[in-house]
């Protein structure tokens, strides 16, 4: 080709700019603008150029075809773009912004580009919707599977989840925690215990999978980070709630620590939101609800309010992501019951509900100790625990299991709840 | 000549990053059914006599290398492959922009710095091209950076001697291989303002796989189709081909090296 034949190129104005002085700056992004092949003219003033841009086409494997001197003093050199460079592929349109308040969501920006049901190991962290230059090292994310990674609502959740974010310090009405008789705020003391112990496993169990998420699935990664941030939270409000009170904590029980490894060493990204999300964080629902039904002071009926409001988004996407994975894959049905079996045999001879646990929630119930309440506090916990199987059984069914599935996964559950 | 079935092949460990280069060639080959193994000298001038012998089967020679056994073959050797950035190289004469340099007539009497002796790009070439414009060398003040000597340039050290030299004024000319020159420009590590080009010499080639006549046709129909099977977007063929310089492996080619030889006969006569 000679230069004057390629009269229609893409061109730009270089004027004096040099190799060293700034010109691939201009060079650089316009020649990716083409296909390979593609030709670009640079009309230049300087002479050193003419030395140069030689021999960097020859350096970045573009073909330099050549020179003219098409005015005076002022180049025009023309080059076609070389074959090893990031591939065209798709250039990205701009985001349309939500009609109705005027703001660009995160789930609309995140599904503008849809979701590969298949993960490449070689697009590494690069955000979907990138050209990924090709040739990258392979990255160890073993979660790249979209059927078993990312509900469809995810991004949706994203919003809500930050949306919702609120603040132990400012958003508890702290003063209104009062001087309780002792057992009572003692009862207080061992729940906030219970509590903060199980929140932790919910804080470290999902970091264990984020690592492992593909990137094409950040949307699942981002979620979880903010199920961690909620899990901090809860943690401080539940410690502080212990404490402000002057109870102090409680006990931590061989049922809760043994209930908590298994779930801990779970191994499987389902496996792990289906025992944590849908069944243990489901349970806890149903026990949030009893403490705010029966707390003493607002303060503690507001942060368990404020901590259910988070965890029912937890049991939501722990929902999605397994009725997702279901739909897609009916051997799943079969391998998460085994998952339950497996940990209620760890569990195994532990008896029922942790002692010191049961004792707080039956005298938080009855308000004290007066036998007459202590009764009726009694009879309030015999029906959460019957509360809680009625509810697994429905989030069960709504997950996509039968119902003699759901009878006897929610029978084998861990009765630490979580 | 070695008759076991593995290909020897030698190179010059010019660098650290010369051990994972071979490792995973070698690893590539066993990995497509040729054996293959490699021996590293310190210098290339051990390496040519090593193949004369027939300790290995193959070099991979700089420039001076080749053409050293094409000369001790009597232009028999066998060439197998070269890269694509072998091809076409040029050097630069820059010179500083104060200097009052504005031809190659006015480099008589100034300092110029050149690489290293044994450096294609750095000084044989452009000193060669210079007296060929009808430059006299002697009334030169010719300053040597002779660092890396048996390494032929490969490192590239005594190129950034001699831009340091003009950087800082020790030097009013100095002669580099255009690829350090424009990834140099294009890192941004050249004060725009301080140095140009003066001259540019013609086109030359540059490293060469090497053997002798009597390499067994199955070493040499293995080695060539395996090496030119490398391909640039498989990830564990990039890492290798860009540690080693190149896109891809491409034919050789003996008109690249004609300068060359003539360069090295005018310095012998």
């Amino acid at each position: 080709m000679t230069p004057s034949s390629a009269a229609g190129a893409v061109a730009i104005e270089a004027g004096e700019l040099t190799i060293g002085g700034g010109l691939l700056a201009l060079v650089r992004p316009t020649l990716d603008l083409l296909e390979p092949g593609g030709v670009l003219a640079v009309l230049s003033r300087s002479t050193a150029v003419r030395e140069d841009l030689p021999s960097w086409c020859r350096a970045e494997r573009h073909e330099y075809l050549g020179r003219e001197e098409v005015a005076e003093g002022m180049d025009r050199h023309l080059i076609a773009r070389g074959t090893f460079s990031v591939p065209q592929g798709t250039r990205e349109g701009s985001l349309s912004i939500d009609g109705r308040d005027g703001r660009p969501s995160s789930a609309a920006m995140l599904t503008a580009v849809p979701m590969p049901a298949r993960a490449s190991v070689e697009t590494g962290f690069a955000p979907r919707g990138s050209r990924v230059e090709p040739g990258g090292p392979a990255y160890p994310f073993a979660l790249n599977e979209r059927d078993r990674v990312a509900p469809p609502d995810v991004a949706r959740l994203y919003d809500q989840a930050v949306a919702s974010q609120w603040d132990a310090n400012r958003d508890i009405p702290w003063n209104t925690v009062g001087k309780l008789a002792p057992p009572l705020e003692h009862a207080i003391g061992q729940i906030m215990t219970f509590l903060a112990e199980n929140e932790l496993s919910a804080l470290y169990l999902p970091s264990r999978f984020i690592s492992l998420i593909h990137p094409a699935f950040a949307e699942v990664a981002m979620f979880l980070a903010s199920q961690l941030a909620d899990e901090a939270r809860h943690i401080d409000v539940f410690l502080k709630r212990a404490r402000v009170g002057g109870g102090g904590l409680g006990v931590s029980s061989v049922t809760t620590s043994r209930s908590l490894l298994s779930l801990l060493e779970t191994r499987d990204f389902t496996e792990a939101a289906f025992l944590l999300s849908v069944l243990g964080e489901g349970t806890f629902l149903d026990l949030l609800s009893f403490i705010e039904t029966w707390a003493p002071d607002e303060a503690t009926a507001e942060l368990t309010r404020r901590a259910r409001a988070d965890e029912s988004r937890h049991v939501h996407f722990g929902l999605s992501h397994v009725r997702w994975g279901l739909q897609h894959d009916p051997a799943l049905y079969g391998q998460l019951e085994a998952s339950v079996r497996r940990r209620a045999a760890t569990l195994a001879g532990v008896g029922g509900v942790p002692a010191p646990l049961q004792d707080a929630l039956t005298i938080l119930a009855a308000g004290g100790t007066e036998p007459k309440a202590v009764a009726r506090g009694h009879e309030a916990f015999r029906e959460l625990l019957e509360t809680m199987h009625q509810n697994r059984l429905k989030r069960l069914e709504h997950a996509g299991f039968d119902a003699i599935q759901a009878q006897t996964i929610s029978a084998l559950h861990t009765p630490n709840f979580m | 000549m070695r008759s076991d079935e593995t290909i020897l092949l030698g190179a010059v460990a010019y660098d650290s990053k010369v051990v994972p280069i071979w490792e995973g060639i070698r690893a590539y080959f066993v990995s497509e059914g040729v054996p293959l193994d490699f021996a590293l000298y310190s210098n290339y001038e051990r390496q040519v006599e090593e193949l004369l012998a027939g300790h290995i089967d193959i070099a991979w020679n700089t420039p001076l290398a080749h053409v050293r056994i094409r000369q001790r073959t009597s232009g028999k050797s066998l060439s197998l492959g070269m890269r694509d950035s072998d091809r076409d190289f040029h050097a630069k004469v820059v010179v500083r922009s104060g200097a009052g340099i504005r031809n190659l007539k006015d480099l008589e009497g100034k300092t110029l710095a050149v690489g290293s002796r044994d450096s294609t790009q750095a000084r044989i070439l452009p000193l060669h091209f210079l007296q060929q414009e009808g430059v006299d060398l002697s009334r030169i003040n010719i300053l040597p950076f002779d660092t890396d000597l048996g390494k032929h340039g490969d490192t590239g050290s005594s190129e950034l001697d001699v831009l340091r030299a003009l950087h800082d004024g020790t030097a009013d000319a100095g002669t580099i291989g255009d690829l350090v020159w424009v990834t140099e420009q294009a890192a941004g590590r050249i004060d725009p303002d301080k140095l140009e080009v003066l001259y540019t010499t013609p086109g030359f080639d540059h490293c060469m796989f090497d053997a002798l006549p009597t390499l067994p046709e199955k070493k040499r129909r293995d080695f060539t189709r395996v090496l030119f099977a490398m391909k640039w977007d498989v990830p564990e063929h990039r890492r290798l081909l860009e540690l080693e310089g190149l896109r891809e492996w491409v034919t050789p080619r003996e008109d690249g090296y004609r300068s060359l030889e003539q360069a090295l006969d005018a310095g012998s006569r």
